[in-house]
């Protein structure tokens, strides 16, 4: 690992109304490791990703970014549009990413989740729904995935493909902060663990200090 | 921003039910706001009491008046219908008649001798139509004045021809013989000259010039302006200036608010705006794509209406026809008046929680701003003020402007800027309000 991180969240919060979604939390990513978010239901995992990726502003705290850091996201529900085939999402994001060569991107991701493109992704499976989801985020080689539940309806095989990618993102340098309930998630990809409760970090350290 | 537009294009592309629907749904209500107004220009109903028995046919001025036929050629705006005293005083209360005319005891009477001016008596309910059948009574009591005008007029010139020329005429029934200024030229030329009789007949002369100027003097007088009325050969109300330009504001108001504020709110539901916002696109760029939308749709559509009215208008020889190359000037006015109603669509869709709740406040707002922008601002100021914080208005006037003004650059740079300005506010407003989208 080097000094220099790619993500480093002071005291970030959030709210809705009056709801507290996250208290100040501190995190920081540095390259090659990969972190598991873990903890109940409505802890902070997800709002906590959203400020990481920068889709949701914090109420109080920054979030610093390394220079010209690629940063892909997967929000928990599937988020692409439901008229469109999983082609013309992938090339709507591909462009929007400004990846160098969009039409590459898209038939290499296809192969890559094998994703049927002849009808709208509103009518694809929830599983392929999932695969189109964690697709869309791997546009413009991010050097940062930022994953909320990713192997929820996924099918063993794609699984294991995506511990596969993981592995070589962090091997090559890269990093990952996962939000999960899979044990099996923490043991096969993380090198930490943040255990969140009610907003409040609980738990943090290597995966083998953690008591599940 | 234009990814995004070409993303909205073709999903809308694929919702051709939606696009059907967006399109005749504000044609039908223009439909129904046409038979609204049709019934508004229904007649009203208007008592008649006569307590002067008005008999069938009534001799003025040598004239025979045929008083059933006259009422009717007379009361063309309004429906007369004969009722007692007592009865059109109930139904004025009532408010089943809107007013009611009376004709007094000696009314027939007063005419025939002109001794003194007959009088009618109008009574009307407060409020409502009242004012319109005063206007429509008076029309009615100035064309049977008209009509008596006329026939006095003939007999004050008949009795003119009589001084002239001489012969027989009738008086308040007494029946008379004069010689007349011809008789008396006559007869003075006959008699021995001198200078008493030659100023006699000097002006026995000039009377006679002069009275021969009588006819055209007296009917000029009476008509100091006439009012020609060449057949009908112009537009018929529903393909009239004002109807088109309303038949567009209303279809590209419909449109334009329920496009963007269903569109903005979209992202929403498939759960996109947080992808978006993350550095894809500015919040300012996703609201650019919601006010291109709208401006792009509501210019193709809005255009498209536009040719069909064309079409029917050259289609029915009306006279001036469709102003073909005013077509791109409709065309900006669409686009402006698109955008800043995409951009009050997506203040909407902003403050939404959800696509379907965005569609249906847009479809509780566009009926309020529809219907102030009919309510003609000289009855309802306010009505007008209100009317301009809102697009409809402008964009009719714009519209208006540009397919028939002869000189419309005032009006179309004054509601341009209003239209330009109205995009702006809404657009910094939703600009703000969109971060709460995501969550």
């Amino acid at each position: 690992m080097t000094d220099l991180p790619f993500l480093v969240a002071r005291g970030v919060s959030r709210r809705f109304g009056v709801q507290v979604a996250l208290e100040p939390t501190d995190l920081t990513v540095v390259p090659g490791e990969v972190v598991a978010l873990v903890g109940p239901n409505g802890a902070g995992k997800s709002t906590l990703l959203a400020i990481l990726a920068g889709a949701l502003p914090p109420h109080t705290g920054t979030v610093e970014r390394a220079d010209g850091l690629k940063v892909g996201w997967m929000p928990q529900r599937p988020a692409h549009y439901g008229r469109l085939t999983a082609r013309e999402n992938l090339d709507l994001f591909a462009r929007l990413e400004d990846e160098p060569d969009p039409d590459a991107a898209v038939e290499r991701l296809l192969g890559q989740f094998e994703l049927p493109t002849d009808r709208p992704s509103a009518n694809l499976s929830v599983g392929n729904r999932q695969r189109l989801n964690l697709a869309i985020a791997l546009l413009g080689e991010p050097r940062v995935l930022l994953l909320d539940e990713p192997t929820a309806s996924l099918d063993p095989q794609q699984r294991a493909r995506l511990w596969e990618r993981i592995a070589a993102l962090a091997e090559s340098g890269g990093a990952t902060v996962l939000a999960t309930q899979n044990v099996e998630d923490l043991e096969r990809t993380s090198d930490r663990v943040v255990e969140l409760v009610e907003g409040h970090v609980a738990f943090t350290g290597a995966v083998a200090e953690y008591a599940v | 921003m234009l990814l995004l537009l070409r993303k909205d294009l073709l999903v809308l592309k694929r919702s051709p039910l939606l696009l059907a629907v967006l399109l005749a749904y504000p044609l039908v209500i223009a439909a129904l706001i046409s038979l609204v107004a049709t019934y508004v220009g229904a007649k009203a109903r208007v008592a008649l009491v006569d307590q002067d028995n008005l008999p069938k046919t009534i001799v003025i001025a040598g004239h025979r008046f045929h008083v059933d036929r006259t009422i009717d050629e007379v009361s063309r705006n309004v429906k007369l219908v004969r009722l007692t005293a007592d009865e059109a005083e109930r139904q004025l209360r009532s408010g089943q008649i809107v007013a009611s005319l009376t004709v007094p005891r000696g009314f027939v009477a007063d005419l025939k001798t002109g001794v003194r001016s007959p009088t009618l008596l109008l009574e009307t309910t407060v409020g409502g139509i009242a004012p319109r059948v005063r206007q429509q009574v008076q029309a009615l009591v100035y064309e049977l004045n008209r009509r008596l005008q006329v026939a006095f007029i003939e007999q004050d010139i008949m009795f003119v021809e009589l001084l002239l020329h001489g012969g027989s005429g009738k008086v308040l029934g007494t029946k008379f013989h004069i010689i007349g200024l011809d008789g008396t030229e006559r007869i003075l030329n006959q008699l021995p000259r001198g200078p008493k009789l030659d100023k006699i007949r000097d002006f026995v002369g000039d009377a006679r010039k002069a009275l021969a100027l009588t006819d055209t003097a007296i009917r000029s007088t009476a008509h100091p302006i006439d009012l020609e009325e060449p057949p009908l050969r112009g537009r018929t109300w529903a393909l009239s200036a004002q109807v088109q330009a309303y038949a567009l504001g209303l279809t590209i108001t419909f449109l334009a608010l329920l496009l963007a504020a269903g569109a903005l709110a979209a992202e929403r539901d498939e759960n996109v705006i947080g992808r978006l916002l993350r550095g894809l696109i500015t919040p300012g760029g996703l609201i650019g794509a919601k006010l291109a939308l709208a401006a792009v749709v509501s210019a193709v559509l809005g255009l498209a209406v536009a040719i069909a009215f064309g079409i029917i208008i050259d289609a029915r020889g009306v006279v001036g026809g469709e102003p073909w190359v005013r077509l791109p000037l409709l065309a900006l006015g669409l686009l402006l008046a698109g955008a800043a109603l995409g951009a009050l669509g997506s203040v909407i869709g902003s403050l939404a929680r959800e696509a379907r709740a965005a569609s249906l406040v847009a479809v509780l707002v566009v009926m309020p701003i529809v219907f102030l922008g009919l309510v003609p601002r000289e009855v309802v100021p306010p009505a007008g003020w209100i009317s301009d914080l809102f697009p409809f208005a402008h964009a009719v006037r714009f519209f208006n402007s540009a397919l028939y003004d002869s000189s419309p650059w005032g009006t179309l740079w004054y509601e341009a800027l209003w239209l330009i300005g109205l995009t702006v506010v809404g657009w910094t407003i939703a600009r703000l309000n969109v971060r709460r989208l995501v969550s």
